[in-house]
């Protein structure tokens, strides 16, 4: 049973993804903030993190990310990022530079969440671990 | 900014002067003509004609010159205009003098001519300059007449026009001067209060309309916040509603579902609202849009696809025509797919079942027209000119769909202005409707 970390300073959201995961037999645990967040991810070394970009400020996410890809016991986790891309707020996605510092996530997912998609994308991560 | 706003204004009199000067030209020419052909005075036409090309030249210089800083506004320019300016009264001055001296000195009644170029520097300069420009009229003058008077300048007669040579005539002399001078100094003197209270006027009316700007600003970011804070919390509504009526969380007797499916259906509009909010929003406060080459055919075609299936749901087809030799254009590729696939999802909205919808694209030389018709249910005449407005939807599109953001062809209209071009609708009512873009290909130029 794999296990997941949900990094959201929103519980609502962290709740409905729990539902969601839950129903398909996943072990969720969360955190509501950043610096908690990569404390129980070196703590529990999860089977995957979801990762919300906006959080105490507008990308601590990927600060996170970075930091994650950085540990050595979590930088082979696969991050899923939830983001508002669709919003258009000036951040460049299309990593076309190839930097993989710059972007340091596996997937990402738009909010507000649709279950089938959020479910889809956790599949595809883990199996490819 | 402000430096820059003056500069516009200068630059635009200087080329204002500029035209006043291949006016005043011919006009020389006409003059001489018409004393010495049709009045039968002597002139010496030679010199006349010959000042009068050597206008010719510095005008074609000047022109020259304001063409340049029209190109590029910045403080360096804007003192060079200055200079210009000056030096072109100052010239204007000096060639006028030697128009006169050419042409009887102080018995030409064209003397009292200065004032207009007193006038104008007091229009275009700052006080001091304007009586510097009248001190320096008034210098010319006092040195023509006093060398026509002492025999150092030779004195062309207005035969037949004065009944004998006034050069020599002292009391004339002092008269015209006292008159001539007084008049500049008084022009100037009343020229500069009135430009001087206008431009008071300008600079108040600037920093009203600078103030009027900052509060629309802020009223922008005051939207951009609440739509985004309402956006997060829509946003968890959702992503919680959506397992329940999912089934994830168990079944929902039909009531529930029915009442659960509602109240995700109105969450997914509200959704819709604040997202072409935030977007309006967010396009009227920045100021650029990050641009590059791609290619308009490929975004067209795609925009196609995206309202393909809809169309033919309704059995619309959708005729895409696209002249060749149009392709790469320099703009904001989302921006611009977003405006046409908007335009033609309302295309697809509005008009009935077995109606159709023609895209084209005209090559325009350095722009695009893009053309969308429909044969739907057109837009009253009243409301043309108002469909671009934020939040406005005309009468009968709020028959056809009750909810509806209005903001769409707002979003249309910003993301169009913002590539420098222009959207306009023809339309018959019942008959169909026709949007138009006129799209810059941009690119080296800008």
């Amino acid at each position: 049973m794999a296990r997941i970390l949900i990094v959201d300073d929103d519980p609502d959201m962290v709740e409905s993804m729990r539902v969601v995961l839950e129903s398909r037999d996943y072990s969720v645990t969360s955190a509501k903030s950043g610096q908690e967040g990569l404390k129980i991810a070196k703590l529990e070394k999860p089977d995957l993190i979801i990762l919300d970009v906006m959080m105490e400020t507008m990308d601590k996410g990927f600060d996170v990310a970075r930091e994650l890809k950085k540990d050595k016991n979590c930088k082979d986790t696969p991050i899923l990022m939830l983001t508002a891309i669709k919003d258009k707020i000036g951040l460049d996605f299309k990593n076309e530079a190839g930097d993989e510092a710059w972007l340091p996530v596996d997937d990402y997912v738009e909010k507000p969440l649709k279950p089938e998609e959020l479910v889809a994308k956790v599949d595809l991560l883990l199996k490819g671990r | 900014m402000e430096n820059i706003a003056t500069q516009e204004g200068l630059i635009e009199r200087i080329s204002w002067l500029i035209k006043l000067r291949w006016l005043a030209i011919p006009g020389v020419i006409f003059v001489v003509f018409l004393t010495t052909q049709v009045f039968k005075l002597s002139l010496p036409l030679q010199p006349l004609l010959l000042v009068s090309l050597i206008l010719c030249v510095y005008n074609l210089i000047f022109l020259f010159f304001a063409r340049k800083l029209r190109k590029q506004y910045s403080a360096k320019n804007f003192l060079l205009a200055n200079r210009i300016a000056n030096l072109q009264i100052s010239l204007d001055l000096a060639f006028l003098t030697t128009l006169i001296h050419f042409s009887g000195g102080i018995e030409n009644p064209f003397i009292f001519y200065f004032i207009f170029h007193i006038i104008i520097a007091s229009i275009l300069l700052s006080r001091r300059a304007s009586y510097l420009q009248a001190t320096f009229a008034v210098g010319l003058f006092v040195f023509t007449v006093a060398g026509e008077y002492f025999g150092v300048l030779p004195h062309y007669c207005l035969k037949g026009f004065t009944t004998y040579s006034q050069h020599n005539n002292i009391l004339y002399i002092l008269g015209v001067s006292f008159v001539f001078i007084s008049t500049l100094y008084i022009a100037a003197y009343m020229a500069t209060s009135i430009s001087t209270r206008l431009r008071e006027r300008e600079e108040k009316l600037r920093q009203a309309n600078a103030l009027l700007n900052e509060k629309d600003r802020i009223k922008s970011e005051y939207v951009l916040r609440v739509s985004h804070d309402i956006k997060e919390h829509l946003s968890s509504i959702q992503s919680c509603l959506e397992p329940v009526t999912g089934g994830i969380t168990g079944t929902l007797n039909p009531g529930q579902s029915d009442l659960l499916s509602r109240a995700d259906e109105r969450t997914h509009k509200l959704m819709t609202f604040v997202r072409a909010l935030l977007e309006i929003t967010r396009l009227k406060l920045s100021q650029k849009m990050e641009m590059g080459y791609f290619s308009l055919r490929k975004t067209v075609e795609s925009a196609v696809k995206f309202v393909e299936a809809r169309a033919k749901n309704k059995g619309i087809p959708v005729y895409l025509e696209i002249e060749p030799g149009i392709d790469t254009i320099w703009g904001a590729e989302v921006y611009i797919e977003e405006t046409i696939a908007n335009l033609l999802a309302n295309a697809v909205k509005y008009t009935p079942y077995a109606g159709k919808i023609e895209l084209s694209l005209q090559d325009k030389d350095d722009a695009v027209l893009i053309r969308i018709s429909d044969t739907g249910i057109g837009i009253p005449p009243e409301d043309t000119e108002r469909v671009f407005d934020e939040f406005y939807r005309s009468s009968n599109a709020k028959e056809v769909e009750r909810s509806g953001t209005g903001l769409g062809l707002s979003i249309a209209k910003q993301v169009v202005r913002m590539h420098k071009g222009n959207i306009w609708v023809e339309s018959a009512l019942n008959k169909g409707s026709t949007f138009n873009i006129l799209l810059p290909k941009g690119g080296k130029k800008q």
